[in-house]
């Protein structure tokens, strides 16, 4: 099942790319693929054992005097993430299929092919294994971006690569160093270590994938520059792949690194929060608003992850997920209102929601989700995480308490400065309001969002069994 | 009475649902029936309740009903539960009831508004809202509602979301709700790390083993949102803003509900704010303080919402200060009674507006009682209410606050002292309002208006739930005179944590008639005093500037905030971007590339092109290498 | 054995491999160049020959063989370049010839 949910995409990645299907079938096709994709994850869903640890596990030896094996499982928590991963990609290939993209099929098949990506990431469970996932997810979006992008989008390009690279090549490096001290490749054979420079070699990677700050600087022409639906994978899901590798690598196979360096770590996390949190209040635009609020949203979730309780971890794959769904929202819906009006620009925007009321309730339910109103999934994430890392000093609430009020500062400004006031010069009266089409997009994904709020309970209640050694080395 | 205390939680929130899904294929009166409908049902379920309550005895009027497990991570797990107490059903029947009459009064009020369907939808969210949030039986819980209410005032505030003032009020009013959700969301964490858990039970029991400083700063948590809330000082400049929203929005939310549930808030957790008195004097002595500057302000205020709502402020302070001197039940009593007589006179003051053509100024009407007598009646009841005169509801409620004030030792007497001097001003400026507008010779603007006495003062959905607040008002107070029959205080004493009585303090019945006495009377003199000012015109109004312009500018509390935090935070914003973000990505990228291309030259440099350069190279290296191999073993 | 001492043919190896390397470095004419890398070679075939020969066994002999056919491949191209060079009427001196530089 597992090596069904990465093959599937990858596979029809490939038939996509080979097949010379004119643009709107070879859309439908990805979407149709992407469908399915959700349905067997919901399979999985149905028949997963939450209490009994990794599940539905693939197993092949690959090099075995190495001890590398193709190795694929999921836990709770991933399986929480592939379905955010299987969710939002399909929403984004539903969008390019909207918009009707240029050399369609290429763009598709790399799309399927980030998702078989990511979807490997989220299970293997051998680091070669994922090390290889994990620069597989860089190619189709380098390519999405640099060929599909903005006007800055070359800039954009080299500058994420450079930064992604250069923390995957650490991570390779700290991959071969503990693969060989260790005899093993495998996360589930392999014991923990002690060694700081491997610790930091893994964390080097994740720290600029979340990203953390300062290992930031790539993140806002990216999701500028990129396609909407792109940028709506890269902040949504591709984020989460740092969430994972630090949970199931960093902070259950380092635990004596982790404990010397917690409160440097949490540092960096509650700078990036704020420091995010300040930036969205003034940014210009829908999209950098957006990406600021997604770096301030991962410096939250990494700050739950490294309070190291169960509240705190819990509450960050919880926060995974609804932050997941709402950045990937807005960036659909930012990527509506560019194509209505060509531009994201908030001096040029305003009043759109005289007349568009599906556009209003969609935009406003999902910025109101953002900011973490308590009573949303995004509110209980938030304070699951605050209430774990009130364990390591009342400092750090207090602080995640103060980006609450920021939050909703700057999501309440994103609101009005798109849908209230005066129209802006770029709106035009005749800019329809959401369509069908747009709307069977967005309102899935609102729609799990008020599930998940109704009943948080489903993620945070299910994430982490006994018999995990990921949940082991948490508390 | 569980599935009345569920109806009445979930009729309003399916109206909401109905209403937007069915979008634009229902009319808008549809939208409207469906929302006030809704609210009525809810009504239906909290009688049902009470009912459920009043046939069980005294020890068993706590139910607590839980439907799923809400948030759970491994120890730590909240319900979704509701709780049915005396306490819960007070407030249920009113946000229901008097909700209920609000929102039949918005159909007519709203009537013709293009976007009526959305405001329906809110104000049914909003209800549903407070009644999760009275209703809640756990503080996550609470805490939820809470946000919801904020959410949906916001909404509601911003209604009109083409008016730049509007859109400001409104997330002016959301983000400093915000930081009250803040301090009280720290507030549960201590919470949680002291007793495992939120419900309330239990956190309460928890609670008396925690040391004074940890109770203390729990409860300064609570004493942050609820402040936040009621709009008391210093989270207050969010209330008169917030005016620019409807008018049957600024009386369901901003006068008999919304702005209440700190009062609430304090009056649930009453066993922690009695573990921390300190909190609960500083409570009773913001209640006092707010009273005072928000009576003071009133005086000098020239939009007719708005002085109601700075009296609203003023009068949530009375309740904050009896929750917080211990009078748990005086301060809900004068919470129920000024539930009536506010949202009658908020209004009342909409049907001014609606008949004036959304003039609000009052300083343009004048001798509206010919046009409308029986606005005039309904806006008379509800100022004698709130002055307090007998034997009009707001006598009996405040009077008892006043008195329990008074029996409280040194503290609560200079309260009382304050208690006083606001009655004094709430005569003065509520009859300002009273006169200025409807006495005297009509204004210009009026006799625009004036369509003679067979057009009416409005449809029968505005005239009818104002008759109705109106007789509330009157009869409201009647169902606790203190010192001689007290239902209402014996129906809240089953939530009285460890004791049999709810209240902390029972003053003596000298006590009240000496209160009563002194309140009565310094309301008769503020009247007296609007009288002579205002309404036969025998003094001039005193002006001093300065007095007069820290009186307008409300104490320049929004010129201190803007200086201390919105400010800032602009400054600091824009510092970040420019002194770190910028040089940062620039910087790093610039740098990486710049240095990777001078390597590069640096390397080239050794490609000098010459052949014998390079085959000097290769002798030296395999020189090197034979030393190395001879010598190394 | 017949002849003298290995060692001897050892030197004569060694000394012709320096005036094959001063060559190389120090000359400017391109055939020289060539020729003396040849000198090179050939003195490493004479060592692996007179090695051969201390161990008695052939490989050496062989290795000798593969070498040869390595110069001569070597030389071919070498001299076709030099042939090329010359064609375009450019001078052949090393120093000159420098257009592939970083």
């Amino acid at each position: 099942m597992t090596t069904t949910l990465i093959v599937l995409p990858l596979a029809a990645a490939l038939v996509v790319w080979l097949l010379p299907l004119p643009g709107r079938a070879v859309g439908t096709l990805a979407l149709l693929v992407a469908l399915v994709e959700v349905a067997l994850w919901a399979v999985a869903v149905a028949g997963f054992g939450f209490d009994e640890g990794l599940q539905l596990q693939d197993r092949q030896s690959w090099f075995s005097d190495l001890g590398v094996s193709y190795h694929v499982g999921f836990y709770g928590f991933s399986l929480w993430l592939v379905g955010l991963t299987v969710v939002v990609c399909a929403a984004a290939i539903g969008y390019a299929l909207w918009v009707n993209r240029e050399r369609g099929r290429a763009y598709h098949g790399l799309l399927l092919f980030l998702m078989g990506s990511i979807v490997g990431v989220f299970t293997a469970q051998d680091l070669l294994l994922f090390y290889v996932f994990f620069e597989a997810m860089l190619i189709p979006i380098y390519v999405l971006i640099g060929v599909w992008g903005g006007p800055g989008r070359v800039r954009a390009t080299a500058t994420f690569v450079i930064y992604t690279m250069a923390g995957s090549l650490l991570m390779l490096a700290a991959i071969v160093v503990f693969g060989l001290s260790q005899g093993t490749f495998s996360l589930v054979d392999s014991g923990t270590s002690s060694n700081e420079w491997v610790f930091l070699g893994f964390l080097a990677a994740f720290a600029v994938k979340a990203p953390i700050f300062p290992f930031h600087g790539w993140l806002v022409a990216a999701y500028r520059e990129s396609p909407p639906e792109v940028a709506a994978i890269l902040s949504g899901v591709v984020s989460k792949a740092a969430v994972y590798g630090l949970v199931r690598i960093v902070i259950a196979k380092f635990p004596e690194p982790v404990d010397d360096f917690q409160v440097a770590i949490l540092a960096f996390a509650a700078v990036g929060l704020v420091y995010g949190s300040l930036l969205a209040f003034r940014a210009p635009d829908l999209r950098s608003v957006t990406a600021y609020s997604s770096m301030a949203q991962m410096g939250l979730i990494v700050l739950g992850l490294f309070s190291l309780t169960e509240l705190g971890v819990n509450g960050a794959i919880l926060q995974s997920v609804a932050h997941g769904l709402v950045s990937a929202t807005l960036f659909l819906l930012a990527g509506m209102v560019e194509t209505r009006t060509g531009t994201s620009a908030f001096s040029a925007l305003g009043g759109m929601a005289r007349g568009r009321p599906a556009l209003s309730t969609v935009l406003m339910t999902t910025g109101i989700i953002a900011l973490a109103v308590p009573g949303s999934v995004a509110f209980a994430g938030e304070f699951l995480i605050l209430a774990g890392v009130y364990d390591v000093g009342w400092g750090w609430a207090a602080v995640g308490a103060g980006a609450i009020v920021l939050a909703a500062m700057y999501m309440l400004r994103l609101i009005s400065a798109v849908l209230h006031r005066a129209p802006g010069i770029d709106v035009r009266d005749e800019a329809p309001d959401l369509r069908a089409f747009e709307l069977l997009l967005v309102v899935p994904l609102v729609a799990a969002l008020l599930f998940l709020s109704a009943w948080p309970a489903a993620i945070s209640e299910h994430s982490f069994s006994i018999g995990s050694s990921a949940a082991e080395a948490t508390e | 009475m569980i599935a009345g205390a569920w109806l009445c939680l979930l009729a309003p929130l399916g109206g909401a649902l109905a209403i937007t899904l069915l979008g634009e294929s229902s009319s808008r009166r549809t939208a409207a029936w469906i929302s006030t409908l809704s609210v009525f049902v809810a009504f239906g379920g909290a009688v049902a309740s009470f009912v459920g309550l009043l046939g069980r005895d005294h020890e068993e009027r706590e139910v607590v009903t839980t439907a799923w497990t809400w948030l759970a991570t491994g120890s730590f797990d909240v319900g979704l539960s509701l709780l049915v107490d005396p306490l819960s059903v007070t407030m249920m029947l009113i946000v229901s009831g008097v909700g209920g009459l609000i929102v039949l009064y918005s159909i007519g009020y709203m009537h013709g508004d293009p976007e009526e369907r959305r405001y329906f939808a809110y104000m049914s969210l909003f209800v549903f809202s407070m009644l999760l949030l009275v209703q809640a039986g756990n503080f996550l819980l609470l805490l939820a509602g809470w946000g919801l209410v904020g959410l949906a005032s916001y909404l509601l505030i911003g209604f009109w979301h083409e008016r730049p003032a509007a859109v400001a009020a409104a997330k002016k009013a959301f983000v400093m709700n915000a930081f009250g959700d803040a301090t009280m969301a720290l507030a549960f964490f201590v919470l949680i790390w002291q007793t495992g858990t939120l419900d309330f039970e239990t956190a309460f029991e928890g609670a008396g083993g925690m040391s004074q400083t940890v109770v203390d700063l729990v409860a300064l948590g609570l004493l942050g949102g609820a402040v936040a809330k009621s709009a008391q000082i210093p989270l207050h400049t969010w209330l008169p803003d917030a005016m620019e929203g409807p008018t049957p929005v600024s009386a369901l939310i901003h006068a008999a509900t919304m702005v209440t549930a700190g009062v609430y808030l304090i009056v649930r957790a009453h066993p922690i704010f009695e573990l921390a008195p300190s909190i609960s004097d500083l409570a009773a002595g913001l209640g006092a303080i707010t009273l005072l500057v928000a009576g003071l302000v009133a005086l000098v205020q020239t939009d007719i919402k708005r002085v109601i709502a700075y009296s609203t402020m003023s009068q949530i302070g009375y309740m904050f200060l009896g929750a917080g001197l211990g009078a748990y039940g005086n301060g809900m009593f004068h919470l129920l009674t000024h539930a009536f007589f506010k949202a009658l006179l908020f209004l009342a003051a909409g049907l001014v507006i609606h008949h004036l053509a959304n003039e609000q100024d009052i300083r343009k009407m004048g001798g509206l009682r010919r046009a409308m007598p029986r606005t005039y009646v309904a806006f008379l009841v509800g100022s004698l209410a709130l002055v307090g005169i007998p034997p009009l509801s707001g006598f009996f409620s405040k009077d008892s606050i006043l008195a329990s004030a008074l029996a409280s030792g040194g503290y609560g007497q200079l309260l009382f002292a304050a208690g006083l001097a606001g009655a004094l001003l709430t005569g003065i400026y509520t009859f300002r309002l009273l006169f200025v507008v409807f006495l005297g010779e009509p204004s210009p603007l009026v006799h625009e208006h004036d369509h003679g006495p067979a057009h009416g003062e409005g449809p029968w959905t505005m005239t009818v739930p104002v008759a109705a607040l109106a007789v509330l008002a009157v009869v409201g107070g009647w169902i606790q005179i203190a010192g001689i029959w007290h239902p209402f205080g014996e129906w809240l004493d089953p939530i009285a944590v460890g004791r049999e009585h709810l209240a902390l303090v029972e003053p003596t019945v000298t006590q009240d008639y000496v209160t009563s006495a002194l309140a009565v009377g310094l309301g008769v003199v503020g009247i007296a005093v609007a009288w002579m000012l205002y309404g036969s015109r025998k003094w001039a109004v005193p002006r001093f500037a300065a007095v007069q312009e820290t009186l307008e500018h409300k104490f320049w509390f929004d010129e201190l905030y803007d200086a201390i935090f919105f400010r800032p935070a602009v400054f600091v914003s824009g510092l970040v971007r420019g002194g770190i973000e910028e040089p940062l990505i620039g910087g790093s990228i610039s740098g990486v590339t710049l240095g990777a291309r001078e390597a590069g030259g640096a390397l080239g440099d050794a490609q000098t092109g010459y052949l014998r350069t390079y085959a000097l190279a290769i002798a030296g290296a395999v020189a090197v290498l034979v030393v190395v191999f001879i010598t190394v073993q | 054995m017949l002849g003298p001492d290995v060692a001897w043919y050892l030197i004569v190896s060694a000394i012709l491999f320096s005036i094959g390397t001063a060559g190389v470095l120090l000359r400017r004419s391109p055939l020289i160049v060539l020729l003396s890398l040849e000198i090179m070679l050939n003195s490493a075939n004479l060592a692996l020959i007179a090695f051969a020969r201390l161990h008695g066994g052939h490989d050496g002999q062989i290795f000798a063989l593969a070498v040869m056919a390595v110069a001569a491949s070597e030389v071919v191209v070498g001299l076709g370049l030099i042939v090329a060079i010359a064609r375009k009427r450019l001078d052949l001196d090393v120093d000159r010839l420098r257009v592939l530089r970083g």
